[in-house]
């Protein structure tokens, strides 16, 4: 007997709850980043995962589904996250989801004390009582409890259990969901990382944190698989796969945000302990930008170079939040970035950018005349003219052509994907002269990774330099927590 | 009931295997290596994980288990490692090594496809019936994937010819659950270098460990200790050790070990491939060990030529290109700082200005211009976060290895990197200057310091102080 409803397939994106700087919920935000899903999507989940239902309260989950509800009626059905660790609450509060009207309720398993899977199946006995359809969700990652197919196929047999959420990545697991109960509930996929492999085995749709930033480009996958044009849905999850592996990889709340202040939506920052620069690092933040600017999703502004050589020009420029609107005085401009993993291949550029005629071309030109050896910095591009200099002395022929060979070709790759993109404005390509500091670890091996995280870094390093990040916020953000990685004996 | 063997307590090294450049193996260092530790140790233990057995053929583990043997002059006992995936194999394995005149042999847990609990308690029930010969069990999950189940061992520890445990998981508690189920029917031995104190204070009868390859002495003191009851002078030695040993375990194991060696002296080759150095055991890190082996008194340290800068602090910059005239023409900002005592104490001076003067030119000069020893790093918090005004540390002298040079861009540089930030915070530094000025940094620290911690203090302080003095 199917109990599976029938608005119950397609993509769901997990919605993330805005906050204003004083920690509050920015209803306002949270309106708008609805409105820009919902032309793509088959429906809203709130207060999930990438919701932070566990560092909301009670009142404000209800907020959230109030806000949801108004903006979603009869336009899309409304899921509502319920879990808590105990079944007296979970049951309360599923219960007032259910009154205050929403469509289903996502429930992960009960987390942190671990109790036994009997435990665990009466705790949804219970719930089954309220009335609300239910689904379960399975999230290891974060409870600390893998469901077991015999216990979720269980489960699925109880009266208003409509469906199964399976965030865990195991495709084994996945399969003996639909093994045993295809058809009878409605399987979801919560893993962004195997979206197109799951759609294509089978299940009926997906709950994925990246729906927040790429609705849109889900819905398109969706409807390829179902229409059964596998080979574009391949596609499609390969171009993104980037970046639904870092989303799904750091913790999915800030990414997901971060993404969406990208992209001009003011999705605020997660809730504490989560930080900017924490599990999404800086570095996943600049992968995440390179691959919106790809995609065309970063809105462009009007910035004003002013080179403080008397020249000066407007230019498009792909803008985030933190992008001023002049980038003023080329007499020296500095920046950094760093790329990893793994960690012999790591890549750290300090990068320096000076207007011909000034200090750097000065510099560069020094750097020229000095006798030849190993280590001597090399011009590896005329237009824009651009020097690599190796940051640590150069020992071995390996090392020689790890750093002017596969790392500098990264760096190259770079500089002309930035002027593709407008990061690296065409009118300043000939005004300037790029000084690249590259370490190479005297242990890499890896080739195309030494070449592929200089790419990366050099990427993240132009944009820094030129938009003179990490900002005072930025710095004053982590003046505490910042960690060295060779601060610490080993 | 099993026989305990009287013999199976103490210190037992496991041998590294000495290998030429070729990578066959070096009788002579084998023999050079046991002449080395005989005195200090209990028995020896030929072609364990630290002695590369995964690496070997059978023939080249008797061969070994031979040379020992006969170096020893068979006045201590020898165990042989037979460890192999499949139970024949370790038979075979076990067989030879009685030939050789093994006293028992260590066999770990059956590895790489994961037999069950039955499987294993079958593995070591038929060696026991196929060779005559005292086995001990191997627990080493590091490197089997699993650990050998406390039931297996509470049922195999009935069998007369198994007469102990090595335990190199580092899980005291798995050592303990093992010490209570086996009632003293056999004994356990530790063989994790972290935890030897404690486990030998547990209950454990002796340890193998790798790096009693190398400071042998300091673990029969520690032994001593143990039995005549001296618990503080045993808890001193696994603590005067604890960040060595560390070091060891988490890098290359006996291929840290055979770099040890040589620094104390003992030749007795690299490890096999695809182990190398540069790969599982880094140069900074073999400078660490190093640093480490001087504290323990086991390698000379070399003489320190070395002085802090003292000139008049203006013409303290002349090397990098600033003299004190500049200083003066520009009215450049400088400030010296120092901290700590002895070889903890670190000196800072600074000088800074707009990047329109000399300043930008020296910082974009010290950009271009790599020299070893003395390179030139943009200040960070962290990577990806860069500090502002853009600030260059250059070191006052030279830099002779990653690890000297990890001491200033670790420790050193998060260092910088807070004074400077909290210098904006509390309004010493103008926020201005973050993106018009520029700021070199001459950091001098002691080539031996050894506390990262401290330096990281020191730094800050010395740091802190330049900067009152250049900004106010």
């Amino acid at each position: 007997m199917s109990k599976k409803p029938d608005w119950l397939e397609g993509i769901f994106p997990a919605v993330v709850t805005s906050f204003n700087e004083d920690d509050k919920i920015n209803e306002k935000a949270y309106r708008e980043i609805l409105h820009f899903m919902l032309p793509h999507v088959n429906g809203i989940v709130s207060c999930g995962t990438t919701g932070e239902f566990i560092y909301l309260s009670r009142e404000e989950k209800l907020r959230v589904l109030e806000i949801t509800l108004e903006e979603c009626r009869g336009t899309c059905p409304v899921i509502m996250g319920t879990a808590y660790p105990s079944t007296w609450e979970t049951f309360e509060f599923t219960k007032e989801v259910k009154d205050t009207g929403a469509d289903a309720a996502l429930v992960a398993a009960p987390y942190f004390m671990q109790p036994t899977f009997n435990e665990v199946y009466e705790h949804y006995e219970r719930l089954n009582e309220i009335g609300i359809p239910l689904i379960l969700y399975n999230i290891p990652q974060c409870t600390g409890t893998h469901f077991r197919w015999w216990t979720a196929e269980g489960l699925a047999k109880l009266e208003n259990v409509v469906a199964i959420k399976d965030t865990s990545g195991d495709m084994p697991f996945l399969e003996a969901m639909l093994e045993k109960v295809r058809g009878e509930v409605a399987i979801l996929v919560g893993h962004d990382e195997i979206v197109t492999a799951a759609l294509g085995a089978g299940v009926d749709g997906a709950i994925l944190s990246s729906g927040n930033i790429i609705p849109d480009i889900w819905q398109e996958i969706y409807q390829a698989v179902t229409s059964g044009d596998l080979e574009k849905a391949r596609k499609l999850q390969a171009q993104n796969q980037k970046l639904v592996r870092i989303v799904a990889r750091t913790g999915a709340t800030q990414a997901a945000k971060e993404g969406l202040r990208m992209m001009g939506y003011d999705a605020g920052d997660s809730r504490k302990p989560i930080m900017r620069g924490g599990a999404f690092g800086r570095e996943d933040y600049e992968e995440v930008r390179s691959h919106l600017v790809s995609l065309g999703k970063i809105p462009k502004k009007k910035v004003k170079f002013d080179l403080g050589s008397g020249k000066s020009f407007t230019v498009e420029y792909p803008a985030v939040e933190e992008t001023p609107d002049r980038i003023g005085d080329f007499t020296l401009k500095t920046g950094e970035a760093f790329s990893g993993p793994p960690f012999h291949e790591v890549a750290h550029i300090d990068l320096m950018i000076g207007l011909k005629g000034g200090p750097v071309h000065r510099a560069v030109e020094k750097a020229m005349a000095r006798p030849d050896e190993t280590s001597k910095p090399r011009l590896v591009s005329e237009s824009p003219m651009l020097m690599v200099v190796p940051t640590v002395t150069i020992r071995t022929e390996k090392q020689e052509s790890h750093l002017f060979g596969d790392a500098t070709e990264g760096v190259l790759q770079a500089v002309q994907d930035a002027i593709a993109v407008g990061e690296l404005p065409e009118e300043l390509v000939s005004e300037i002269v790029i000084v690249a500091n590259v370490f190479v670890h005297p242990g890499a091996a890896i080739r195309f990774r030494i070449k592929f995280n200089n790419y990366k870094a050099m990427r993240a390093a132009i944009r820094r330099t030129l938009e003179s990040r990490p900002t005072l916020e930025e710095l004053k953000g982590d003046s505490e927590a910042f960690r060295h990685p060779f601060r610490y004996a080993p | 009931m099993p026989a305990k063997l009287e013999w199976l307590k103490g210190i037992f090294p496991p041998l590294v295997t000495a290998f030429h450049k070729d990578e066959s193996i070096d009788a002579e260092g084998i023999r050079t290596l046991v002449r080395y530790v005989n005195d200090h140790v209990d028995g020896f233990v030929t072609s364990g994980t630290t002695g590369e057995f995964p690496y070997m053929t059978t023939e080249e583990n008797k061969r070994v288990l031979e040379t020992v043997i006969d170096e020893s002059k068979g006045k201590k006992p020898v165990i042989a490692g037979a460890s192999a995936p499949a139970t024949k194999q370790v038979i075979e394995m076990a067989r030879k090594a009685k030939q050789a005149g093994a006293s028992a042999v260590l066999v770990t847990t059956p590895y790489f496809l994961h037999p069950s609990p039955k499987g294993c308690y079958q593995h070591f029930y038929e060696l026991t019936r196929a060779v005559d010969i005292p086995v001990i069990m191997y627990n080493i999950p590091q490197t089997v994937g699993a650990f050998l189940p406390v039931d297996v061992i509470e049922d195999l520890s009935e069998i007369p010819n198994i007469v102990g445990l090595k335990d190199t998981s580092g899980n005291l508690a798995y050592t303990l659950k093992v010490l209570e189920k086996v009632e003293g029917r056999i004994d356990v031995l530790v063989g994790n270098d972290e935890i030897a104190v404690p486990s030998l204070l547990s209950g454990c009868s002796g340890a193998i460990l790798m790096s009693a390859n190398v400071f042998p002495e300091l673990w029969k003191k520690a032994y001593r200790a143990v039995v005549t009851g001296k618990v503080q002078e045993a808890m001193e030695v696994q603590r005067s050790v604890q960040k060595v040993v560390r070091i060891f375990g988490g890098n290359g194991a006996g291929l840290a070990i055979k770099a040890a060696l040589k620094m104390v002296g003992m030749n007795v080759g690299t490890a096999r491939r695809p182990l190398r150095i540069g790969g599982s055991l880094l140069p900074e890190v073999m400078a660490e060990i190093q640093l480490e082996l001087e504290k323990l008194g086991k390698v000379k340290p070399p003489a320190a030529n070395f002085r802090y800068p003292s000139a008049d602090l203006r013409s303290r910059f002349v090397d990098i290109g600033i003299s004190a005239e500049i200083v003066n023409r520009e009215r450049l900002r400088t400030g010296t700082g120092t901290a700590g005592a002895d070889a903890e104490k670190v000196q800072v001076d600074l000088v800074s200005g707009s990047k329109k003067g000399e300043i930008g030119a020296v910082y974009a000069e010290q950009c271009t211009y790599p020299r070893h020893g003395y390179e030139a790093l943009t200040t960070i918090l962290e990577p990806n976060l860069m500090i502002r005004p853009s600030t260059l540390i250059v070191p006052f002298v030279a830099l002779k290895n990653l690890r000297q040079a990890n001491m200033v861009y670790g420790p050193g540089q998060a260092a910088v990197g807070k004074a400077i930030l909290d210098g904006i915070t509390s309004g010493k530094i103008h926020q201005k200057s973050m993106e018009d000025e520029a700021m070199l940094v001459s950091l001098t620290v002691h080539p031996r310091a050894l506390n990262h911690h401290t330096m990281y203090r020191n730094v800050y302080k010395a740091m802190s102080k330049a900067i009152t003095a250049a900004y106010s």
